[in-house]
């Protein structure tokens, strides 16, 4: 009997854990401009839907933009430090301003520094993707970067209407990850760029496996997903990445990438 | 010999009127302007004419680069950058619409 409350107490704990999952963002409010155009970007760790703790990142290891034109370029200094307001707490993160002036699509990727889960004893690392288009001419958002954990979309992930769907690859290292386990969550408001804080929360989930939705992709490693309203969804494939420890305990090496629907109107 | 021909005509007028052409320019800054020219799938814009009209009259035409590119003196006043890729395809960029 004691066991079974045990149980059921540890299984309580990770329900918890697994009904908010942390979500690195690469942010910015549109990802289909019409025209060539500086673009503000955040960059916050934190629980999207349920917006109720802000994570301090750990830093930056890598921020880069690739172009059809001009290929791989670093973009790790035009990062700057910020305190991101969510709904019952700050977070340290970081914003920058990405000259988006080529016709075409940008994709954006950024490497955080391993954040640790004081909750789960393990590093996390979130490899995550934005891709941005310029005009409507596609050249690259579905390029495979070869990442160590890496989600490929085979839609473009800028061009979706509400109530469309996204299909992807999960890969590590360029291979297909078989039945991968992802965790896809809405940004359930409309982040405030000028005061680098979260709006209120749109929607309630009837449910806890509402908040964090848990889908699993196929022998292939693809998997596609609806997604219902329109704004940002986030994509996250946990653990697939090869490199499995961090300072001596584990980390989990997660693949995220970012999908924004439009409303059609 | 005629077939072939006819049909392979057939193949590249039906491929360009599926998909839509598309413009982008923007100030160089430093007087020019760039416009890229491209397709809704991805398709290049190399060869393509291009022309600046002011006032209804073509005031500089060429063809878009191989990267798909024209760059252009900015004329004063009121101008339009106009990508022709054939009846039905052209794209119009309003001077006044091209920043930095």
């Amino acid at each position: 009997m004691k066991k079974l409350v045990l149980s059921s107490a540890v299984v309580a704990v990770l329900g918890v854990s697994s009904a908010m999952a942390h979500f690195q963002m690469v942010y910015t409010p549109n990802t289909a401009l019409e025209k060539g155009q500086t673009i503000e970007m955040k960059h916050v760790f934190t629980h999207p839907f349920a917006n109720e703790h802000t994570m301090d990142m750990a830093g930056v290891e890598e921020f880069y933009s690739i172009t059809e034109k001009n290929g791989k370029v670093d973009l790790k200094d035009t990062l700057k430090s910020i305190t991101w307001k969510g709904k019952h707490n700050s977070g340290k993160a970081y914003e920058s301003k990405y000259k988006a002036r080529n016709m075409g699509d940008h994709v954006l990727v950024m490497v955080p520094t391993p954040y640790y889960e004081k909750n789960e004893d393990i590093y996390i690392q979130q490899i995550t993707k934005t891709v941005i288009n310029v005009a409507g001419t596609p050249n690259g958002w579905d390029a495979e970067l070869g990442l160590k954990a890496e989600i490929v979309p085979l839609t473009k992930p800028y061009s979706i209407w509400e109530g469309g769907s996204f299909t992807g690859i999960v890969k590590s290292n360029g291979k297909p990850v078989p039945f991968a386990e992802i965790e896809v969550e809405y940004i359930n408001n409309t982040p405030d760029m000028k005061n680098n804080a979260m709006g209120p929360n749109k929607y309630e989930a009837p449910q806890d496996s509402f908040v964090t939705m848990g889908i699993k992709a196929n022998k292939d490693g693809e998997f596609t997903f609806a997604l219902p309203k329109a704004g940002f969804w986030g994509f996250c494939a946990l653990g697939v990445g090869s490199d499995k420890e961090y300072k001596g305990k584990e980390l989990s090496q997660d693949a995220v990438i970012w999908v924004e629907a439009k409303e059609m109107k | 010999m005629f077939k072939k021909v006819l049909f392979s005509v057939l193949v590249v007028s039906s491929s360009l009127f599926a998909h839509s052409a598309i413009m982008s320019c923007f100030d160089n800054g430093d007087g020019s302007v760039t416009c890229e020219g491209g397709f809704s799938d991805g398709s290049s814009a190399s060869g393509v004419n291009f022309y600046v009209e002011q006032g209804g009259k073509k005031v500089i035409s060429g063809k878009m680069s191989e990267d798909s590119e024209f760059t252009f003196k900015k004329p004063s006043g009121e101008y339009s950058a106009v990508f022709d890729a054939g009846e039905g395809h052209q794209v119009y960029v309003k001077g006044s619409d091209i920043t930095e």
